[in-house]
């Protein structure tokens, strides 16, 4: 489903945040990226996303290679992969219904069918009678739970999260990591990266470590603490 | 057929969610606008009077009274008839004694001091406008010849040509600032919608990542923009109509000067200038915007410190 041959990244400045990383991961599956703040976790998302270019390797996402695709067809990319992020990157001037609804307009679907998929989505995150209020009146929990619904609202393929959990206490992470879970049980891809110990500990699934953009580790059903790397 | 009306409906959305900022794009218009119309509403003032300077009476030749001293009882019909044969002379009007005298009591009605003259004293004329007011001289040389029925010759064209000028330098000042400020207000209005748009390029951002194409988000901050540039532009003509229409009240009375610009020119130029309201904040939108679309393939400026 997902694929990175080789792939370097160089920042301006002369940083290294990707070395020669090569990953496959396959359909369905659920991954943690794990490392150290710095180690090059959030720009294998962003190459993933070609929200950023690859200095040097390919990226392969649903058998398109991303690193020449036209920039025309980014927004199709983005289209079918879901994304969540620490900061919960809601539109502030929207209600959680018309956040959730945005990801299917710009699909261009009809209202008849954004209705009642917005509507099953929040059921989904547990969210349904609070579609009219605006992110600021919501939790930090509940922002994120909104996020998630954006990104599964038109069901994609891919889920990329980037330390959903980041902003978050440990019960409602728990909380979040369950809504992934359901939605990795659908069959969507799930990449997140983190560096919460205990819900990679907790959810035994396959752990990708990085250092200094260097994949050191690659476990099928692995701990933070197995890889024996702390922050 | 839904995605149109989605974007026209967010247009609007926006701009209700957006009040103090679309409130800030909306003066900018309204200032700079009613500036430019405002200098260009002198502007024709100034042109106007001009106009009607030029269209007045160039020369004057006063005559001598006719059957006395000598001066043959046609002579008056006789010289007005040569006078309107010349080239030079566009309309030629008689002006009798009894006509000057009527006049004389118009211009000064009221002023009972002036009006104790003897009325016979005043002369019968020729009133000439001429074809090209630059033929004055001619003319004049022409009259001064007929000193049998001429008494004397005045023409008004030194003054008029003097007007001419300074009108000329004052339309073209008034032009040049109307211009001007129609330049700034772009310029004020591209960089309020910029800077509006980027207190929401976190906004565009998010867009983007969820797949959002770039005309997509471009729609309705067009649309916005174009709104507040109609809305800017309809305060600034409604204003400037309100203040042309006190200033034509106020010159009713004024027989020298006009200070109506008429109906007919306003209508035109206000509605010129609510297209170029519209245009300014279309540009403006798409210039705030370019910055964050044309940088396809990244989310916007929050690039985490730590990757």
């Amino acid at each position: 489903m997902i694929r990175l041959e080789n792939v370097t990244k160089v920042y301006e400045g002369g940083t290294i945040a990707a070395n020669d990383v090569s990953l496959d991961i396959q359909k369905g599956e659920f991954m943690f990226l794990v490392g150290a703040s710095g180690s090059g976790k959030s720009t294998l998302i962003r190459l993933i996303l070609r929200d950023e270019p690859v200095t040097r390797g390919k990226v392969w996402v649903a058998g398109k290679d991303v690193t020449t695709m036209p920039k025309w067809k980014i927004p199709y990319l983005r289209r079918s992969v879901g994304t969540v992020f620490q900061d919960y990157k809601l539109l502030p001037n929207k209600t959680v219904t018309e956040n959730v609804a945005f990801a299917l307009e710009v699909l261009g679907r009809p209202r008849s069918v954004i209705a009642p998929q917005v509507a099953q989505v929040l059921e989904l995150v547990g969210l349904a009678d609070k579609g009219e209020r605006f992110p600021r009146q919501l939790s930090g929990g509940e922002q994120q739970r909104v996020s998630v619904a954006r990104a599964f609202v038109n069901r994609p393929p891919i889920m990329l999260c980037d330390e959903p959990t980041g902003n978050l206490d440990p019960k409602t992470s728990v909380g979040i990591m369950r809504l992934l879970d359901r939605i990795n049980r659908t069959g969507t891809t799930v990449v997140m990266a983190t560096h919460d110990h205990a819900i990679v500990d907790a959810m035994a699934r396959r752990v990708v470590l990085l250092d200094e953009g260097k994949v050191m580790r690659d476990e099928e059903s692995g701990t933070y603490e197995g890889l024996g790397e702390k922050e | 057929m839904s995605r149109i009306l989605f974007l026209i409906r967010e247009g609007f959305l926006s701009l209700r969610r957006n009040l103090l900022i679309v409130a800030g794009a909306i003066l900018a218009v309204f200032i700079s606008l009613t500036l430019a119309f405002g200098a260009l509403v002198v502007n024709e003032i100034l042109r106007i009077n001009t106009l009607a300077w030029q269209d007045g009476v160039h020369v004057i030749a006063f005559l001598k009274d006719a059957g006395e001293n000598g001066v043959p009882s046609n002579a008056h019909e006789a010289l007005l008839d040569d006078v309107r044969g010349w080239d030079e002379v566009e309309v030629a009007k008689y002006v009798s004694k009894a006509e000057a005298w009527i006049e004389y009591q118009e211009l000064f009605a009221g002023q009972e001091e002036l009006l104790d003259i003897d009325p016979t004293i005043l002369p019968a004329s020729i009133r000439v406008e001429l074809v090209d007011i630059a033929l004055h001289n001619s003319v004049k040389f022409r009259l001064d010849q007929q000193t049998q029925v001429v008494r004397q010759v005045t023409t008004a064209a030194d003054s008029i040509e003097q007007l001419q000028n300074l009108s000329s330098i004052l339309n073209a000042l008034g032009l040049g600032l109307a211009v001007a400020l129609g330049l700034s207000a772009v310029v004020l209005i591209a960089n309020t919608i910029r800077l509006a748009i980027y207190a929401r390029r976190d906004e565009v951002a998010i867009m983007k990542l969820v797949g959002a194409s770039n005309w997509f988000i471009r729609v309705p901050f067009l649309l916005e923009g174009m709104i507040e540039g109609v809305v800017g532009a309809a305060l600034a003509v409604f204003t400037v109509w309100l203040g042309s229409s006190s200033l034509a009240r106020a010159g009713e009375g004024f027989a020298l000067f006009r200070l109506d610009v008429g109906q007919e020119w306003f209508f035109r130029w206000g509605v010129l200038f609510l297209a170029f309201g519209a245009l300014a904040g279309v540009v403006g939108s798409l210039m705030g915007l370019s910055r964050y679309l044309r940088d396809a393939e990244g989310t916007g400026p929050d690039v985490p410190a730590g990757f």
